[in-house]
């Protein structure tokens, strides 16, 4: 008889074995039952605010990583705006691209500025730094086109200001996702480089030339002090090849630039091109 | 005016031996001259000079550009060698507390030898003082740099989970209950609000215990002690389904949680085995004694 109650018993298992989980109380004899509610509910109540908060924190960071898209995509837009300079239109096109920027700030950056208090600035970094760099290149591009100057992380955040409420701690952005920006603008001034010189512009080639040599060698001694740095590692040798490229334009410009010169006037950009050979490696 | 300033230096110099007061005097005379300036002659020069040479060759002719450039990586440098100082303090810390849990975790393994557990874990529960003294340095030294946790959060992540773990795997064998994240807190003195115990941290640390769990329950059996699994599957069934109220990401969290399962199905294995074979006393369910009963 006992026998047959604990094979009963055991058969009555089984089930509870293949859901894995099932209603414990129906398990636990009924003197046990009272504490082991208030405990498994202590722990449903802890457990329930666990919950919240990891809720709030994902979908505040979805709602970042969106912000951060947005400001991907709009700052690319702006980025493009300026490649669309050629000798005559510089004013028009920077103008344009100013304009696209302030929209920028004020539109979705702001959006981020909205989400971020406190320790998230640095807590959702990784959702909300693509975004950051994108807008950090997009400035500067246009900023060295105005003036042929490096605009300042300082410079930046001033801009940025305005978007929180005063009351609350501003979005800064740090130092780290400034220098990831900076890294990626030399690609941008690359083709800027190449394209000025398609175009006849070789003082301004000259002075991207210099420009983005500069920003190379000041990089080689801080980005060895960045944490997490093996992004930028990369970053600094695409950069080197960016580098590398204006400057073989440049030569090539220089060496063999006066027999080509007559073209220059000529309404047939590609045969100067033809001419270096170098320029696409 | 440069010439005018050197000569006007040098003749203030001759006439008046004395160095301080000279550069005490001359900016007050000067200022007909120049605009302010420092008083010493070689930085005027200097920066002055590159500044012409690389406008020289600047074909844009851009005025005085290269020094707030220098500048700003400078400062970069500053700020980030700063920062790199502040994390290698924070992990002598670390290492500390690291080195710390390995104490802890060789004592709690003897466990498994089928000691009495108060015996047990009167060395472990010793060094949670000293932990709780390594976190309040810890915090101490994050405090420089307010709002700045998660920035070198990842270095004592990982330390932080094992130390969650061991203080839940303690607590629970103490008194059969789940150590929850205030308690946790409350242990390591981290109810300041600036430094706090990241809610995933002890989130992955309680999955860590989970994984300890089966082995305990295996050798409890083996040393006797029948009514280990029922008690231990209990609590674990009772976590796994707390742990599914969450909603998680596809991250490391999400992987450890789903370890958990695994855990509880060895628990019931060894339940089952027990009890099927009716070494459970009468069994039947007995009063509860705790997670460790007399065998």
């Amino acid at each position: 008889m006992l026998k047959l109650q604990r094979l009963s018993l055991a058969m009555a298992l089984k089930p509870h074995r293949l859901h894995s989980i099932a209603d414990t109380t129906s398990q636990s004899g009924p003197k046990k039952a009272r504490t082991t509610t208030t405990e498994t509910s202590s722990m449903k109540d802890a457990f329930s605010k666990y919950a919240d908060s990891l809720n709030n924190l994902n979908d505040k960071r979805e709602r970042v990583v969106k912000a951060s898209r947005d400001i991907t995509i709009n700052s690319k837009k702006v980025i493009f705006q300026v490649h669309r300079i050629s000798k005559h239109n510089k004013e028009e096109v920077l103008q344009k691209a100013e304009k696209d920027l302030v929209a920028v700030t004020d539109q979705y950056i702001s959006r981020l500025v909205r989400e971020l208090q406190g320790t998230d600035f640095w807590k959702l970094r990784r959702a909300y730094s693509p975004g950051v760099q994108e807008y950090v290149e997009a400035a500067t591009f246009c900023k060295f086109c105005r003036t042929g100057t490096l605009l300042n992380l300082e410079e930046i955040n001033a801009t940025l200001l305005p978007l929180s409420d005063p009351s609350l701690e501003p979005l800064q952005i740090n130092v780290l996702d400034y220098l990831l920006g900076l890294a990626d603008l030399t690609g941008e001034l690359m083709r800027l480089a190449i394209g000025r010189i398609s175009d006849g512009e070789l003082e301004f080639a000259n002075k991207i030339c210099k420009f983005v040599r500069e920003i190379y060698r000041e990089l080689t001694l801080v980005v060895p002090l960045m944490e997490a740095s093996n992004d930028m590692k990369t970053k600094m040798d695409t950069m080197l090849q960016s580098v590398m490229k204006i400057e073989n334009a440049c030569f090539g410009v220089h060496v063999r630039g006066s027999e080509y010169m007559p073209l220059l006037g000529s309404d047939d950009p590609t045969s100067f091109l033809l001419a270096v050979p170098d320029v696409e490696i | 005016m440069k010439a005018a300033f050197r000569s006007a230096h040098s003749f203030f110099r001759s006439l008046n031996p004395n160095p301080h007061l000279t550069s005490l005097l001359l900016p007050l005379r000067l200022t007909l001259l120049t605009p302010p300036s420092p008083p010493s002659l070689r930085p005027q020069t200097f920066p002055s000079l590159s500044a012409t040479l690389s406008s020289a060759s600047m074909p844009g002719g851009e005025p005085l550009t290269p020094p707030p450039l220098e500048k700003q990586f400078d400062d970069f440098r500053a700020q980030l060698e700063e920062s790199g100082t502040l994390r290698e303090r924070i992990r002598a810390v670390v290492m500390e507390i690291e080195s710390t849990t390995r104490l802890m975790h060789s004592g709690l393994l003897l466990v498994h030898q089928s000691r009495s557990t108060p015996e047990v874990l009167e060395k472990p529960k010793g060094q949670i003082g000293v932990l709780k003294e390594l976190y309040n340095r810890l915090a101490e030294v994050v405090r420089g740099s307010p709002g700045q946790y998660y920035r070198y959060h990842g270095d004592w992540r990982t330390e932080t989970q094992t130390v969650v773990s061991l203080l839940a795997f303690i607590h629970w064998l103490e008194t059969g209950t789940l150590l929850l994240h205030t308690e946790a807190e409350e242990k390591l003195g981290l109810n300041d609000s600036e430094f706090c115990l990241d809610v995933e941290d002890y989130l992955v640390g309680i999955c860590f215990m989970s994984n300890e769990l089966p082995r305990y329950v295996v050798n409890q059996v083996t040393a006797g002690d029948y009514d280990c699994p029922r008690k231990v599957l209990k609590f674990l069934t009772d976590l796994h389904a707390a742990f599914r109220m969450l909603n998680l990401r596809n991250d490391f969290l999400r992987k450890k949680f789903d370890g958990m399962k695994y855990d509880l199905r060895r628990v019931e294995e060894v339940h089952y085995d027990v009890k099927i074979r009716g070494l459970t006393a009468n069994g039947a369910p007995v009063e509860d004694q705790g997670p460790q009963g007399p065998p």
